[in-house]
């Protein structure tokens, strides 16, 4: 530190070297300080700082940055080149930034430009197969978030990552419009994600919304798109004929028998042929986006100001859609010159209908032979549907009749979210010592109601008193979060150090009332005593959760001439959620840009080269919270009755029963080493990342099946490991009026069980099937993979069923229920003749061993065009909607899977006859049910167009088709499946197609 | 840095550092889930609690579920099939072919069943140490609410014997759970040879009837629960299991001493009418020693307590499937009595009990027919070919709260009645040389039946099956195997040794490999 208080006073004026014009809001900084300024509308800057030798550096997105050293006072103009210049990007990082050239943790900016093309509603979907190591697995239902797993799966509980939105911790960004967010940085490894600790195991979306820049002209934008949607990949179900000669095979004659007697046509050929996913389908579905944007900034105020609204109809035709409209303001003003105070609010309104999705699952079992509507049901009210009953099929809930489900669902939530935050940042000394803080809170508040009118149809597809349920949610949360910044360096020497200490509290309330005979108009679904309705004794109830964290964390930095790289984080953290309340996670980073050493001065091949590496533990908090103590449950629905003598009516005597399993359950905690390699070639047109990741869960907590019992128990179980190669590939070009760039990346994954404290294995599985499909968890192998047994073939003739010991030993057992040609071969794993629990093998896992993407750009003069491409390999998934069959034999099937059956010798040796298709012989847990999970999906095609709308108002027209094709050899509606990989009741997906225009001016 | 400008930094780091502080801000228990040591266990007031809630939880699902019943039906004589359609559910005809291959240890119906009947298991350990507790903090001198205590815990150590009979009638050889706190055991835990259950039961009885109440269900304090008889009858039928077909055995003296305590205690006696004593007005009556209690509360609509889920309770699994004109008697159709048990009561002259057990689903199951109740209600035919309903389960739309809809809203499931100490009586009596002619003609009177004198052991056993014929709780099965008369009425597919019982689910030997 200098005795005499020697300042340099610098000006000068910034402009551009293609075509000699002043550009305002080039950020001026001078390296490994705090201080800044940006230029004005004449491109000039003016800047004191103290000492007599300083770096500074000129930078704004789309030019290359250019760096200058002074020594005095003085005017000092610079003219900036176009380009990007890759490593003096900054991103954003946790609890700050960070030159992209100093970062050691392998960090993926997404590029928002890119994302803004694909028209999504979450902007998560828009990610997908755009960042190595994250996989995006979409849902169709309108205004629901995607399932989006960083660097495989770590954990059961939580896999999502940590979302933080200008210093918001948030479970999910679907209130956010892409539109809204200026960088969005993902965290993958421990090194970048350590500094949010417990939060951080599943990786850190880190997010920053748009704001204004200094001294910059008011800049209005606007974006919007009308389209449709339209299902895609709708699978084909067997049609009349077809299920006809299936039922007859199967044994099921009598349907077809008496479709044929009331509707005509004949056995071979009926004349009902309902095409149930055409009926609940709309071919069309509206989806529209308009968002409006204001930017600007005064010499000592930024602010930015934006609405969005969206409206997207689901593809089901029944009340289903999704509407939202965000309101979002930004201000921050620099009031002296050593406090900046400022201020963001998100303002979020949403209206939802949710469909039935239980109508999908009922499409797919629903016979052809019956109609959709049936006038001769004289008992039918209020609509005359269609029953299962009039061919003599028994209709229950899973015979039900779909449009109707459908038709009768009337659910809506309506609510809203507030976030809104302030923060201080205080210059203490001079630009080294910044002190932040920041007060952010989130207030959600949903209505759901839900609605079943009175109705008939058939025996069991009936309502008999409407049922009203009215369930308000509140949330409430809030971070408090302050830093303490300490930034220094020298000629060579640049370090800095974070100190930081954060407070959290997440509180969500819920109550809800329920009654039955309200009447149906809407005004009057309010339930009370001296409301409409019959309340009941058990119509009413209140949940909640608070959870509370502290956390103390701190970050170093240092780097030898932005040469050698050094980052350490520390954060400990508490929660109140387990039994051991305090995790510490610390992380190392280190970085060696080689393309600045001597030695690779006079090489022209790499333009910049870096190696990185990193270690780091995270704690993952997104688990149950645990009550480690027994629970008690009383009240209504625990109490015996008694009394019930005779006429009289029996009541309640209080009653409660006791949950005494439970466990001490500690933080998950990851390990995770990383190392990798950065790069640019050829002039900057070529540039990559690859990076080998090694991710360890220890103390995995999941819920355990116990014998004797359906509880589970949730503790920490086991250790599994996740590891694999990331590449990404960038190459950007310009020939003359052609510009292109193509990227592609792909990610692989190995997943393995390490440990499963002391158990050989155990047993898991989708809920209400895990005992006939069951997945197992086993030391070294793959976590949840398929157990059965493993199909070897199809007996083709009675000579083969004779001589293979384990049909005839079967045969021997059960006279009445013989194997017969036709029915699937089982391979004997232990050659004991019989077909036993120790035949099971592993049949494949959910876990996509390769993730892939790949995208191509181009711009011709006015044109743009850019395709991206998406898939996965390595995958398998169990057709659980083909598999229920084991418990409904009468369920329709897929056209694929009948056209596949066994019907003579030498027609397959894959699949079973019909009449075997129903016997529980051949529906046992085995490799027939498994099917690759393999896919490619053209994501997104766009073609844009320039216009100058007038002078300085240019605008962007283009036209976008999302998800349009995809293909799979998978025999379902899409080969995305969520949770554990068996495919049951999903909503199709649906592409879109729009076209859409940006103006700005 | 100024002045300004270090107070305000002390100000910052003070200022997160005292609000960070509370480290009772984590501390905090989980919202809304009621701590067990929040208990008051000096109340006893509260004392009953935890054994109602094994009522409760026997009621709700652990005896009724519907899989659980279509199981212990579909094995014996009087039932014809499982589901209607051939199709659906064929592991049960499987079972009902006595096979044990593969596909019927990997059935979800046994995973169930074998849940269910732990599930009661687990809840009444539960509930035993909750009364330990209740236990500790009364002091000596308070005999009274000793008593009561111990009472208590008897009641709730019945129900736990029972659901080791069924699991045991059902899987053979089970483990014995007394102690379900430690998950580590459960994973461990043997299995017990059937007779070892038996045993159990036994001797588990024998110390819970000192304790019990001396009164019937229905006078009971708690009105329905268990009392000192009830505990008597289950300690009968386990000693009739062991007996088996050996006249000789020691075993027939504790079932003589037990029904002999029933009947001299003069509090039971056979409700006239056979056909009501499953309706509402035979709830609870004074035959009944055990029975699952429901109620509607007399609403038409709203608060309910029912045997199981809405679509698949014990009464509406049992209801006459088709169309039946949005009449609310109708249901699945499921475990229909067959011909067999028809012609059998047929062949008796058995008119009484053919007119309890059996209803008719219209005109030999035409659906375009109808058949009227004796309580006068039309029950039309259907497309499966399904020609009879039970009778035991039906409850006539006059019986039934006005503005309910449900198949059997607001009756009880009967388990236990004095008809079977009477038979079980006349058995001893006739099996150690005796005369069982008295307490065997109350029952044959009872059912408008000519008395019979010098009754033979043949003769009992067909009036137990036509006494018991078409309820759910395996008694026709078990008679047939302890007697050694499974094989004549089954035929080949019944093996001795093999086919009395069936496998333990896989799922279960998974997670505990000492089941194998």
């Amino acid at each position: 530190m200098e005795l005499a208080a020697q300042t340099m006073q610098l000006r000068g004026r910034v402009t551009s070297a293609v075509n000699k014009e002043p550009l305002a809001g080039v950020t001026v900084s001078v390296q490994g300080r705090n201080a800044a300024t940006s230029t004005d509308q004449s491109g000039q800057y003016a800047l004191e700082i103290t000492g007599n030798r300083a770096t500074l550096v000129f930078s704004q997105l789309g030019m290359r940055s250019s760096q200058l050293v002074v020594t005095q006072t003085g005017i000092y103009d610079i003219q900036l080149q176009e380009g990007s210049d890759e490593l003096e990007e900054v991103i954003v990082v946790g609890y700050g930034t960070q030159r992209k050239g100093d970062l050691t943790a392998p960090i993926a900016t997404v590029d928002m430009e890119e994302m803004g093309k694909r028209t999504v509603s979450n902007p998560m979907e828009a990610l997908q197969g755009a960042v190595t190591g994250v996989q995006i697995v979409n849902s169709g239902t309108p205004g629901t978030s995607p399932t989006v797993r960083i660097r495989g799966v770590g954990s059961f509980n939580n896999e999502s990552p940590l979302y933080v939105v200008d210093g918001m911790f948030m479970d999910n960004i679907d209130f956010l419009n892409p539109n809204d967010i200026a960088e969005m940085s993902v965290l993958k490894d421990a090194s970048g994600a350590a500094i949010y600790g417990v939060r951080a195991a599943n990786g850190v979306v880190l997010i920053t919304t748009k704001k204004g820049t200094l001294n910059m002209k008011p800049r209005v934008t606007y974006n919007g798109y009308v389209g449709f949607q339209a299902p895609t990949n709708v699978l084909k179900m067997a049609n009349a004929r077809e299920h006809a000669a299936y039922a007859i095979a199967t044994g099921n004659e009598t349907f077809v028998n008496n479709s044929v007697t009331k509707f005509g046509g004949t056995a071979e050929n009926p004349a009902m042929d309902t095409d149930w996913y055409q009926e609940l389908l709309r071919s069309r579905a509206l989806l529209t986006n308009h968002n409006l944007d204001i930017q600007g900034g005064a010499d000592k105020i930024t602010y930015t100001f934006g609405v969005n609204y969206l409206d997207q109809d689901g593809i089901m035709d029944a009340k289903n859609s999704h509407r939202k409209y965000n309101i979002r303001m930004q201000t921050e003003a620099h009031v002296t010159d050593w406090l900046k105070l400022g201020f963001t609010a998100h303002f979020n309104n949403f209206h939802n209908y949710s469909p039935d999705n239980a109508a999908f699952r009922q499409a797919y079992f629903a016979s052809p032979l019956y109609p959709v509507y049936d006038p001769s049901l004289e008992l039918a009210k209020p609509e005359k549907f269609g029953s299962s009953t009039v061919i003599g099929m028994p209709s229950s809930f899973w015979f039900a009749n779909p449009v109707a489900t459908a038709y009768y669902r009337n659910d809506q939530t309506k609510g809203f979210q507030i976030l809104p935050s302030a923060y201080a940042e205080i210059q203490l000394w001079k630009d080294k010592l910044t002190f932040r803080t920041q007060w952010s809170q989130r207030y959600h508040s949903t209505h759901n109601i839900n609605y079943q009118p009175v109705y008939y149809i058939d025996n069991d597809q009936r309502n008999n008193n409407s049922f009203l349920r009215s369930a308000q949610e509140r949330s409430t949360n809030y971070i408090f979060d302050n830093l303490l910044t300490y930034k220094d360096g020298n000629e060579k020497h640049h370090w800095s150090v974070l100190l930081g200490q954060s407070t959290r509290e997440d509180r969500w309330r819920q109550t809800w009332v329920q009654a039955n005979d309200v009447p149906e108009s809407e005004e009057f679904w309010y339930i009370g005593v001296g409301a409409q309705g019959t309340a009941s004794a058990t119509g009413y109830g209140e949940g909640g959760f608070r959870n509370a964290g502290i956390s103390y964390f701190t970050r170093g930095t240092y780097d030898y001439d932005n040469k050698y790289l050094l980052t350490a984080t520390f954060r400990a953290d508490g929660s109140s959620k387990y039994q051991t309340k305090w995790g510490y996670f610390p992380s190392v980073g280190l970085g060696w840009v080689l393309s600045r050493e001597k030695f690779m001065e006079n090489q022209t091949l790499f333009n910049q080269l870096k190696i990185r590496g990193s270690w780091g533990k995270l704690g993952n908090d997104g688990i149950q919270p645990n009550a480690g103590y027994a629970t008690v449950f009383s009240g209504n629905n625990y109490s015996g009755i008694f009394g019930s003598i005779g006429t009289t009516n029996g009541s309640r005597i209080p009653g409660y029963r006791m949950s005494k399993f439970f466990t001490h359950v500690r933080w998950e905690v990851v390990e995770e080493w990383d190392g990798g390699l950065d790069f640019t070639l050829l002039n900057n047109r070529l540039s990559g990342t690859v990076d080998y990741y090694h991710r360890k869960t220890n103390d995995l907590a999941f819920e355990r099946p116990i014998p004797f019992s359906w509880d589970r128990v949730y503790g920490n179980w086991g250790s599994v490991t996740n590891s694999g190669w990331e590449v990404g590939l960038q190459w950007k070009d310009k020939k003359g009026d052609l510009g292109y760039a193509i990227g592609g990346n792909l990610t692989t994954l190995k997943n393995r069980v390490n440990d499963l404290g002391g158990l050989e294995s155990i047993l898991n599985g989708f809920p209400e099937w895990s005992a006939e499909f069951p997945s197992r968890i086993e030391l070294n192998q793959p976590i949840n993979f398929y157990y059965g047994y493993e199909v070897a073939g199809v007996y083709q003739n009675q000579a083969q069923i004779e001589a293979d010991p384990i049909a005839k030993t079967y045969n021997t057992q059960n006279p009445d229920n013989p194997i017969l040609p036709g029915y699937l071969k089982y391979k004997d794993q232990n050659q004991n003749g019989e077909l036993d629990e120790d035949d099971r093998v592993n049949l494949g896992n959910y876990l996509p061993k390769l993730t892939y993407g790949f995208n191509l750009a181009m711009d011709y003069k006015k044109f743009d065009f850019s395709i991206a491409l998406q898939g996965v390999a390595g995958n398998k998934i169990h057709n659980l909607n083909r598999a229920m069959r084991r418990k409904y034999s009468q369920m329709n099937a897929d056209a694929a899977f009948i056209k596949d059956l066994w019907t003579g010798e030498g027609t397959s040796n894959s699949s079973p006859s019909a009449q075997g298709s129903v016997a529980p012989w051949n529906l046992q847990a085995s490799s027939f049910f498994v099917e690759s999970g393999a896919y490619l999906r053209i994501q997104n095609i766009q073609l844009g167009y320039h216009v100058d709308l007038a002078k300085g108002i240019p605008a962007r027209l283009y036209i976008t088709a999302d998800r349009p094709f995809i293909f799979t050899k998978y025999n379902g509606f899409t080969p995305e499946v969520a949770d554990m990989g068996f495919d049951a009741n999903v909503y199709p997906i649906a592409s879109s197609y729009s076209l859409g225009v940006q103006v700005s001016f | 840095m100024n002045t300004v400008q270090y107070i305000l930094l002390a100000a910052c780091i003070t200022g997160s550092f005292s609000l960070a502080g509370c480290s009772k801000f984590l501390d905090k228990p989980l919202e809304n889930q009621q701590r067990s040591e929040e208990i008051d266990y000096t109340n006893t007031a509260q004392m009953y609690a935890p054994v109602s809630g094994v009522y409760r939880s026997a009621a709700d699902d652990n005896l009724v579920h519907w899989i659980d019943l279509s199981i212990r039906c579909v094995r014996d004589d009087d039932f014809q099939q499982g589901a209607p359609t051939p199709n659906d559910n064929p592991e049960l005809m499987a079972i009902k072919n006595f096979q044990s291959d593969v596909t019927v240890q990997s059935y979800w119906g046994l995973n169930q069943s074998w849940n269910s009947y732990y599930g009661l298991v687990i809840a009444a350990n539960n509930a035993l140490v909750e009364l330990d507790q209740f236990a500790e903090h009364i002091p000596e001198t308070n005999a009274k609410d000793l008593a009561r205590n111990r009472q208590y815990k008897a009641e709730v150590r019945f129900l736990r014997a029972y659901a080791h009979l069924m699991a045991s009638r059902l899987f053979g050889d089970v483990p014995i759970l007394t102690d379900s706190e430690d998950i580590g055991s459960l994973a461990t835990i043997n299995k017990s040879t059937k007779d070892a259950v038996r045993e159990f039961i036994i001797a588990e009885m024998n110390a819970s009837v000192p304790d019990l109440e001396d009164a019937r269900p229905n006078q009971s304090e708690h009105i329905g629960a268990v009392t000192r008889y009830s505990a008597l009858l289950l300690k009968a039928k386990a000693a009739a299991d062991l007996a088996g077909n050996d006249n000789s055995s020691s075993y027939w003296d504790d079932v003589l001493d037990a029904t002999n305590q029933i009947i001299g205690s003069n509090k039971f006696s056979l409700y006239e009418d056979l056909y009501e004593l499953f309706k509402i007005k035979g709830k609870l009556a004074d035959e009944s020693l055990f029975e699952l209690q429901y109620s509607d509360f007399g609403l038409g609509t709203g608060d309910i307590v029912r045997p199981g889920v809405d679509w698949g309770t014990f009464f509406r699994w049992q209801g006459p499937p088709g169309d039946q004109k949005g009449s609310p008697i109708s249901g699945a159709g499921w475990v229909p009595p067959s011909q067999n048990i028809v012609d059998f009561l047929t062949a008796r002259g058995d008119d009484e009990r053919l007119k309890a057990t059996i209803q008719y689903c219209g005109e030999d199951g035409n659906p375009a027919t109808f058949a009227t109740t004796p309580s006068g209600d039309e029950v039309y035919g259907n497309e499966f070919g399904v020609k009879y309903f039970n009778g035991k389960a039906y409850l006539p739309k006059s019986d039934m709260t006005p503005g309910r809809m449900e198949y059997g809203a607001n009756n009880n499931v009967r388990i236990l009645r004095y008809a079977d100490a009477l038979l079980l009586n006349a058995e001893a009596k006739v099996r150690k040389g005796q005369n069982g002619d008295e307490p065997f003609g109350l029952v044959r009177e009872r059912a408008k039946l000519d008395p019979i004198s010098n009754v033979t052991l043949d003769q009992i056993i067909d009036e137990r099956r036509a006494e018991f014929a078409c309820e759910w709780w395996g008694e026709r099965f078990n008679d047939l195997i302890r007697t050694g008369k499974a094989k004549d009425v089954f035929g080949a597919k019944f093996v001795p040794g093999k086919s009395e019982f069936i496998p333990i689910p896989q799922t279960q030997i998974d997670a505990n490999p000492n089941l194998r």
